[in-house]
């Protein structure tokens, strides 16, 4: 198996700007909001962060093949409102479960298709699907909220297991999976060279364009598990609450270190990016800071992350 | 078949047939679509798209990305606003609209060559930024109650010709022999096509950077303006709903997301095929709903006809 | 250097983690306090003037009263997720009430349902939530409120010609109540004709835009019946730029459409002002901390302001006080 720990672009003696963006946000509130520290604040930041992560996650391997995924969010959006639609018509749980997989997986397949296959510029192709994601769900639902979904998945949502709420468990378990993928399998080698090297995998003979699909695929699935998640978090479905997350994954991905033309990720990164703008929203809104100053503060942090890694670099 | 004279067709003719075809389309299926009203509102439409991606353009041509145009364009229509209601000056305004977007392009180019942050991080966090200066200053108001003379710039005519289409033509033109005929425009696409080799061959790349940021900031600053005066009020999210169909304009209009390919006709090409589909949609009163799901048609379309074409010309 | 900055994290915990988190400033809901109750206000966005009029009467409603105010607006206009969270994290803080406008009638009912599990009485304004225990709901009757200003429009025409509708955001509860409203005055005017009714999502410049595609569908547009005022403006200016004349009528009853119908271009807005809204929404709060007596629905009185009856109303926000409780609220 190729050695990827020279790719991991991390040692011990590099920490990378947003853990002391993470580090000194988590001080700052520590002392200057009251209740931040709490458990139940805490929770809640990672409940709260999690969708983004499970979204944020694939993006850093489609972002390390370099190419994006726009769509995340209205695919997302579209397999809410799928896995709501059937859940009204009295589906179980499961059935209406892998159904927004399904559609989740269908469009990642679509962008896989059109940007390994036909192509097309992953921003471009993404941009096309993420309009007619939207569209679709739009359609579907009138714009409106899906409810009646039954009290199963908002039970789901609520529980508990161990103190942490499952939503947590999920992204947790993501995070898990994305790590076995990336540094310990063939997949995950190949997800490096598709960035790094790509010619090297053509010329293998290794088709590097199924595994150029099967990173979108995965986006693609990833959007519907998170649809699963949204949809519990607010006992409807709704075709448009997801859009905008996918730019956020994006950053949160590119502030932890992955960088689109380098073949370089770092999953912890990912995970680092997500949490922090969590713990800077939450920080400020049980600061009760105004949300003027809430909205230039993300803008700052996004900067100011990366600023710490390009001065290091320069030097 | 592999014939051994290629049959080149430049893009910039599949795309203005394109444009041909939809408008043909449009005038068989309605009969207010082909009235000359109708389409002088067209090219004002899409001229306010142009202003905004012409600049955009440049910045793609050199392998970037400008996030924050949006924002610029909403928080100039506000300082405009507020600049000519307090001095009754339309020069004065729209120098205020200028500059605060010429600030904002310039501390974008600094962030990505000086900084070296992604230009993707640059100029998303500049776009949180702007918005959080734009909602403070605003405080939910809205700025209203101009002058006809300042609305003319957005709504009036001048030899039966809008105003904004004045602007189109002239920054069309200027771009062009920008892009095409200086040598600032030489270095512009030859940063694109391979940054390090443009700055080994003496180019100074981090001045042509900042200069096509600054550009960018500019024509955001002024299309600010011009929508202020054609919308007749000023408030902090006029700019929310623009970046998208910007970027997609200049995706369809064939610049390339890579870098070193592209021009300012492609872009003005890009802007009036969204705008004719989307003035089509009214006119047939497709209902809302569709209407993202046909923009995103009309850009896989677009991208897919350019593979299409690209496969030919390579074959 | 990172042993340092470990030894820094560690003790930053610890001084933290000492100091327990403060109890909020009210105590239990019945406790009879009068003064320095903390209420929580939620609104959509940061950019419709509607709601910084709301936010805007809650300080001063709140001040009036000698209670606070903390209000909270989701960095991104009418997320979901994000006013979800924002509940989350302001039941950290244990406001002692909760003013609350829904991005999403439905979507939001968890978070109705959070709050009272931390047993925060909701007051609900502007928008109705389709579920959870609220203290009472005050909001304009919006079916009311269009069917007469529809109605006042249509009687202008003299009861016949061509009228077009701007819509408001596709899914969105009061679009849908309003656009009823506008049709049921329609049907009383079997010789008026509905030539098109299309969404402007609330906003001014799609309005415009979709003005513009009307005018030049349709040679003769006698009315416009708008779902807000936002697009009502942005229909006026359509015509002015087309050299078109047509009867527009609005709804919100906001500053700039006063002045609008001053100055005659505007013929009349259904009165659906948010500064009330706050006022009364924040008032009810603090009374139902007291223990005083708060209607379990408060409906305002439908009001359509046209040139003859909007003394009053034009005052620059910063200049408008909320008027007293019992002026209002008959009980």
């Amino acid at each position: 198996m190729p050695e990827s720990a020279v790719a991991q672009g991390w040692s011990p003696r590099r920490i990378p700007g947003v853990a002391y963006a993470l580090v000194g946000l988590g001080m700052f509130f520590s002392i200057f909001a009251r209740g931040f520290l709490s458990a139940p604040n805490l929770v809640n930041v990672g409940a709260q962060s999690a969708i983004l992560l499970i979204v944020a996650l694939p993006m850093t391997l489609i972002i390390m093949a370099e190419g994006l995924d726009l769509s995340a969010g209205a695919v997302l959006g579209l397999s809410g409102v799928t896995l709501s639609l059937a859940l009204v018509q009295g589906a179980p749980l499961p059935v209406a479960f892998l159904l927004a997989l399904a559609v989740g997986s269908t469009f990642g397949a679509i962008n896989g298709l059109l940007v390994a296959v036909a192509d097309i510029p992953p921003f471009v192709a993404t941009l096309g699907t993420m309009g007619v994601a939207e569209g679709l769900a739009v359609a579907l639902t009138d714009g409106r909220s899906v409810v009646g979904i039954g009290s199963t998945l908002p039970a789901l949502y609520a529980g508990k297991f161990i103190g942490a709420p499952f939503a947590v468990w999920a992204a947790v378990l993501t995070y898990a999976v994305f790590h076995v993928l990336l540094y310990r399998t063939r997949f995950g080698a190949y997800v490096f060279a598709l960035g790094g090297n790509r010619e090297a995998l053509v010329l293998a003979g290794l088709g590097a364009n199924r595994y150029h699909i099967l990173v979108y695929v995965l986006g693609g699935l990833l959007s519907g598990f998170g649809a699963l998640l949204l949809t519990g978090r607010m006992s409807a479905g709704h075709p448009t609450a997801a859009i905008g997350m996918e730019f956020d994954a994006i950053a949160a991905v590119i502030v932890g270190g992955t960088r689109f033309e380098r073949g370089n990720g770092w999953l912890p990164g990912t995970a680092l990016g997500v949490i922090t703008v969590g713990i800077l929203k939450n920080g400020l809104n049980v600061m009760a800071v105004s949300s003027s100053l809430q909205v230039a503060s993300i803008g700052v942090l996004v900067i100011a992350a990366l600023l710490v890694d390009s001065i290091r670099e320069r030097r | 078949m592999k014939s051994a004279r290629s049959f080149h067709i430049p893009p910039i003719v599949y795309r203005m047939i394109s444009v041909a075809l939809i408008a043909i389309a449009l005038a068989a299926s309605t009969d207010a679509f082909i009235r000359s009203e109708n389409i002088l509102n067209v090219l004002r439409q899409a001229s306010l798209t142009f202003l905004i991606a012409s600049g955009l353009t440049l910045v793609v041509l050199t392998a970037g990305l400008d996030l924050s145009v949006g924002a610029v364009v909403g928080l100039s229509a506000c300082l405009t606003g507020a600049a000519v209601k307090a001095t009754g000056s339309i020069p004065l305004g729209i120098a205020v609209g200028l500059a605060c977007g010429v600030v904002i392009g310039i501390a974008n180019g600094l962030m990505v060559t000086s900084l070296k942050l992604p230009p993707f991080i640059a100029t998303y966090g500049m776009l949180w930024i702007v918005y959080g200066i734009n909602y403070w200053y605003m405080a939910g108001d809205t700025i209203y109650g101009f002058s006809d003379e300042f609305k003319s710039i957005g709504n009036g005519y001048a030899l039966g010709v809008p105003i904004p289409v004045y602007l189109m033509i002239a920054f069309l033109i200027l771009g062009t022999l920008f892009t095409r005929n200086t040598t600032y425009g030489h270095e512009i696409y030859a940063i694109g096509a391979n940054a390090e080799a443009a700055r080994l061959s003496g180019i100074p790349v981090r001045a042509r950077l900042v200069l096509v940021y600054t550009l960018s900031g500019a024509m955001a600053g002024l299309a600010g303006v011009v929508y202020l005066a054609r919308l007749g009020s000023a408030e902090a999210g006029i700019g929310d709903p623009l970046l998208l169909p910007v970027i997609a304009a200049v995706l369809i209009g064939g610049t390339s997301l890579f870098g070193g390919s592209g021009s300012l006709c492609g872009t003005l090409i890009g802007a009036l095929i969204l705008t004719l589909v989307l003035n089509g949609m009214n006119l047939l009163t497709v209902n809302a709903h569709w209407h993202p799901l046909v923009y995103g048609g009309v850009v896989l379309i677009a991208a897919g006809l350019d593979a299409a074409a690209r496969k030919w010309s390579d074959g | 250097m990172k042993n340092v900055l470990l030894v820094i994290v560690i003790s930053a915990f610890a001084v933290s983690c000492s100091s327990k988190p403060e109890a909020s400033t009210g105590e239990p809901a019945d406790s009879g306090k009068t003064g320095g109750e903390n209420i929580a206000v939620f609104t959509k966005n940061q950019t419709n003037p509607f709601f910084q009029t709301v936010r805007v009467a809650a300080e001063n409603a709140a001040k009036q009263m000698n209670a606070s105010v903390i209000q909270y607006v989701p960095t991104k206009a009418d997320d979901i997720p994000e006013q979800m969270n924002q509940i989350e994290d302001a039941i950290v803080k244990h406001p002692d009430a909760v003013v609350f406008i829904p991005v999403d009638s439905e979507a939001m009912v968890p978070g109705i349902d959070k709050l009272n599990a931390a047993k925060i009485p909701v007051i609900n304004i502007t928008d109705k939530v389709k579920g959870g225990d609220l203290v009472t709901f005050m909001g304009c009757d919006e079916l009311n409120l269009a069917m007469s200003t529809g109605q006042y429009l249509l009687e202008k025409m003299g009861g016949k010609g061509n009228v077009v509708l701007l819509e408001g955001v596709g899914g969105s509860l009061n679009s849908a109540n309003r656009v009823k409203g506008f049709k049921m005055a329609l049907e009383k005017f079997p010789n008026v004709k509905l030539l098109a009714s299309q969404p402007g999502n609330f906003q001014r410049k799609k309005a415009l835009e979709v003005m513009e595609n009307l005018i030049q569908s349709y040679p003769q547009i006698d009315g416009v019946l708008a779902a807000n005022d936002s697009m009502a403006l942005g229909a006026i200016e359509a015509l002015d730029g087309a050299k078109r004349k047509a009867l527009v009528v609005g709804l919100n009853g906001t500053k700039e459409a006063i002045d609008a119908i001053k100055a005659g271009t505007l013929l009349a807005s259904g009165d659906c002002d948010g500064f009330l809204h706050g006022c009364l929404g924040t008032m009810a709060a603090v009374r139902h901390l007291r223990n005083l007596p708060v209607p379990k629905e408060h409906t305002f009185e439908v009001k359509v302001i046209d040139n003859t009856n909007y003394t009053g109303l034009d005052l620059p926000l910063e200049e408008r006080m909320c008027p007293t409780w019992e002026s209002l609220v008959k009980n």
